[in-house]
């Protein structure tokens, strides 16, 4: 095991290498002229070619890539060229932000999807086309339009929720719960209708096994048949799609975090991205790459735990 | 400034997200009593360091620098830490008495030598205002409580620029080590607290206590950045936002039947072709003024007007703002909509068979004003072509390459006729191929050096000729609406798109 997770680490550093000179030379394509960005439209054509020689930004591409790579193996990755900030500092403020609405979607969609998955698989009939119901729905529903419902009628007409605004759970629990949760629960639609069908086909698949029959005839009860060997059995391909549909929130949250006005890193990776601020988007890049990696190795850990025929010897 | 009932959303969330939570209590984000004040804005500060103040970014700076001179929100100059201030004859010394007593919030003194820090460091620092103290010679500290600032030559604009950007002032103790980019050492009416503000996103000012004029009246001021109005709109409905400048139409209607929120409606930019080659460098036919007055013409501005901006604005043909000297009411209606004169024009000018006008579409341009412009221009025989661009890649293009004759563009309406001249008709940025003509040229020069009444005659006779010669094809003022809630007292500042922070007080105050 500790072979295998070393050499997942080892292709990951080399993935993220390859992945940063990739990004820094596709950054690099659109000139964006920062400095007349950051000095505005009327500034004067060598002010703004000042800024640009200020940032480095007259040296060939190559160069400010090492320049780069050079700081952030040493962890300096800079200074955001439009707010000033340090940029770990900024990434560092935003991350919670985006963290406690993907843990809270994948809970969510934890929690709910089984539930559904199972009920539907197990009893099938009326529960079965009602959770086939619900995930077609949920699939068909535009995420945009179901966060703007919610905000509608949860935040603006009934005012239980805020409608925007992000309060930090260190602050206040209770802040921080109110205002992430219309937000997962916007999230949470697309994902609990995806990874439901998954458990539901699983759970159907498994029950079809002769072990089942077996352990029926044996005379166990059907939860400890379920609960016990069924789910261990069927979670396997739920719980990889719930790890693909983690990295995949970060796509989700940016429209989220714009509607919801949450300072994560879903809108600032647009914001920054569409300005040209290469240091930010870099650092974002970067932490993408890791997280990637990361929750690829912890699902295949899992998997293998759940399931001993998917170890690796 | 709503709260939220945390006990009912805690536990309906509770519920909804199969958490168990004990003592789910507490605060919400809503801002709760008077004494706060929250502002939502679509402008991000690049940095608080008074050299990169720019535009609509000011509120950042006002709430923890003073500026030597403060502007009321009718555009009135009042005493702030310039107590006094005159000009010589020739208008090219401008003489100032300075507030003594005032320290900055590091504890550094304020006085004539941290003015002439601060204006060398604002000239020399590489923002985007720095060409605004162009005309700045030298400042003359004579002593701690005067200081004489010496032009090269007479600058209409410096008392607005004093009230502005560059009359910021910050502690000449931090002016060299970049600190301020982060953290400002003013002698304003805030702190920045930096421990509950997040860079880019939200940023948290307390009352300072000692400050040396009246109390700001909000304890707590906060700025949050926003990209987009929905989630200012939505912030505005449930109280979480005091008040907040709304640009888009869509916006200002969704607000429209909200009692509980306040509406000032108010005109800052107007939106037009800017038609920068009037040499002919890269269209030939723009060089002559019949096919740049033919432009004017084949614009359908009040159907432009309705079908864009849903009637919020007021059509106009000239780039001055209503609050300039130059402004003329008659020229606002000046290029009335008429094809047939257009072609009649074009056919005069030997463009008969019209021709070809390339123009750069940026994402801010909507389907409907792209398809109003190529079908009124295209009436004519002007056929116009689209270069998709990203709004990076534009500003490349437009100002370095200067790849384009013309642009759509939103420009802010100055309420100083200097500032118009300055940005849109002398050689510059908006103006990138230098173009002139010796009556522009002739009047320009007495706008700036002639008297209050020259200077003003002057500057409408030039606005006059430039709508005539079709320097630019303006469509219409944006109207743009300040809300703000109930508890919130706002108005308008002149010459701005956003109040400054003085102007904000609490309802009934």
């Amino acid at each position: 095991m500790l072979r295998f997770v070393a050499r997942r680490l080892v292709s990951g550093a080399v993935l993220l290498l390859v992945i940063s000179l990739l990004s820094y030379l596709l950054l690099s394509i659109p000139d964006n002229d920062v400095g007349r960005q950051l000095l505005g439209q009327s500034a004067d054509q060598s002010a703004v070619d000042a800024r640009n020689a200020a940032l480095g930004l007259d040296r060939p591409v190559l160069v400010q890539y090492f320049d780069w790579l050079a700081h952030a193996v040493r962890g300096d990755l800079g200074t955001s060229w439009f707010t000033s900030e340090d940029v770990t500092q900024t990434i560092a403020n935003r991350l919670p932000v985006t963290i406690s609405l993907m843990l809270g979607v994948t809970l969510v969609t934890a929690v709910v999807s089984f539930l559904l998955g199972v009920w539907a698989g197990v009893r099938r009939g009326a529960a079965d086309r009602f959770v086939q119901v619900l995930g077609v729905a949920g699939y068909a529903l535009p995420g945009f339009l179901v966060t703007l419902i919610l905000v509608l009628v949860f935040a603006v007409k009934l005012g239980w929720f805020p409608a925007i605004g992000y309060t930090p759970i260190e602050e206040s629990p209770g802040g921080w719960l109110s205002t992430i949760t219309l937000p997962v629960a916007s999230l949470s639609v697309a994902s609990v209708a995806g990874v439901s069908q998954q458990v539901r086909g699983a759970v159907i698949d498994v029950l079809r096994q002769d072990y089942i029959r077996t352990l029926r005839a044996r005379g166990l009860s059907m939860p400890r048949i379920v609960f016990k060997h069924v789910l261990r059995n069927a979670s396997a391909p739920a719980l990889v799609l719930l790890g693909l549909q983690f990295i995949g929130l970060l796509g989700g949250a940016v429209l989220v975090e714009q509607i919801f006005g949450l300072p994560g890193i879903g809108g600032m990776t647009v914001s920054y991205t569409a300005r040209g601020d290469v240091p930010v988007v870099m650092a974002l890049v970067m932490l993408t790459v890791v997280g990637v990696v990361l929750i690829n190795l912890l699902t295949d850990i899992l998997i293998g735990w759940l399931n001993p025929k998917a170890r690796v010897s | 400034m709503k709260r939220y009932s945390t006990r009912i959303a805690a536990s309906a969330a509770c519920a909804a997200a199969a958490l168990v939570l004990s003592g789910c209590g507490g605060g919400g984000s809503a801002s709760g009593g008077a004494s706060e004040l929250d502002i939502a804005t679509l402008t991000a500060a690049q940095s608080l360091d008074p050299a990169d103040a720019i535009g609509s970014a000011l509120p950042f700076f006002q709430a923890a620098y003073d500026t030597l001179i403060k502007r009321d929100p009718d555009g009135s100059y009042k005493p702030m830490l310039a107590t006094e201030w005159s000009y010589d004859k020739d208008r090219t010394h401008l003489s100032m008495t300075l507030r003594t007593g005032v320290k900055f919030d590091d504890g550094t003194a304020f006085d004539a030598a941290a003015v002439k820090a601060n204006m060398e460091h604002f000239k020399n620092g590489g923002g985007g205002g720095a060409k605004y103290l162009k005309s700045l010679k030298d400042v003359k500290v004579v002593d701690p409580a005067h200081v004489v600032l010496e032009l090269s030559q007479p600058d209409p604009g410096l008392e607005f620029y004093l009230s502005d950007a560059a009359g910021l002032m910050a502690s000449p103790a931090k002016l060299k080590d970049g600190s301020l980019k982060t953290a400002p050492a003013g002698t304003g009416p805030y702190v920045l607290d930096k421990g509950k503000t997040a860079v880019g996103n939200k940023y948290v000012f307390t009352r300072r206590n000692d400050y040396w004029g009246d109390k700001a009246k909000f304890k707590t001021l906060t700025i949050s950045v926003f990209d987009n109005e929905t989630a200012v709109v939505n912030g505005l409905k449930t109280g979480q936002i005091d008040s907040a400048v709304l640009q888009d139409a869509d916006q200002q209607t969704a607000v429209a039947s909200d009692a509980n929120l306040t509406k000032t409606p108010f005109t800052f930019d107007f939106q037009g072709l800017l038609l920068f080659d009037r040499g002919g460098v890269r269209t030939p036919a723009l060089k002559k003024p019949e096919v740049r007055q033919a432009i004017n013409y084949a614009l359908d501005r009040a159907t432009m007007l309705d079908k864009i901006r849903q009637g919020h604005g007021e059509i106009t043909d000239q780039v001055f703002g209503t609050e300039t000297k130059a402004y003329d009411k008659s020229l606002d209606t000046y290029y009335p909509h008429d094809p047939a004169k257009a072609k009649k024009l074009l056919a005069d000018a030997g463009y008969a068979g019209g021709f070809t006008l390339k123009l750069p579409r940026v994402p801010s341009m909507t389907d409907a004003l792209v398809s109003s412009i190529q079908t009124d221009l295209g009436a004519v025989g002007i056929k116009v072509t689209w270069d998709q661009l990203d709004a990076g890649g534009a500003v490349q293009k437009v100002y370095r390459d200067r790849a384009y004759s013309a642009m759509v563009m939103n420009m802010g309406q100055s309420s100083i006729d200097w500032l118009t001249d300055q940005d849109l008709v002398t050689p510059g940025a908006f103006n990138m191929f230098g173009t002139t003509d010796p009556t522009v040229t002739k009047l320009l020069g007495q706008v700036q050096a002639g008297d209050e009444g020259q200077a003003a005659a002057a500057s409408k006779e030039l606005n006059k000729q430039l709508v005539e010669q079709a320097w630019f094809a303006p469509f219409y003022r944006l109207q743009y609406q300040l809300v703000s809630s109930k508890d919130v007292k706002a108005v308008t500042q002149s010459g701005m798109a956003v109040p400054s922070i003085y102007d904000y007080s609490p309802a009934g105050s």
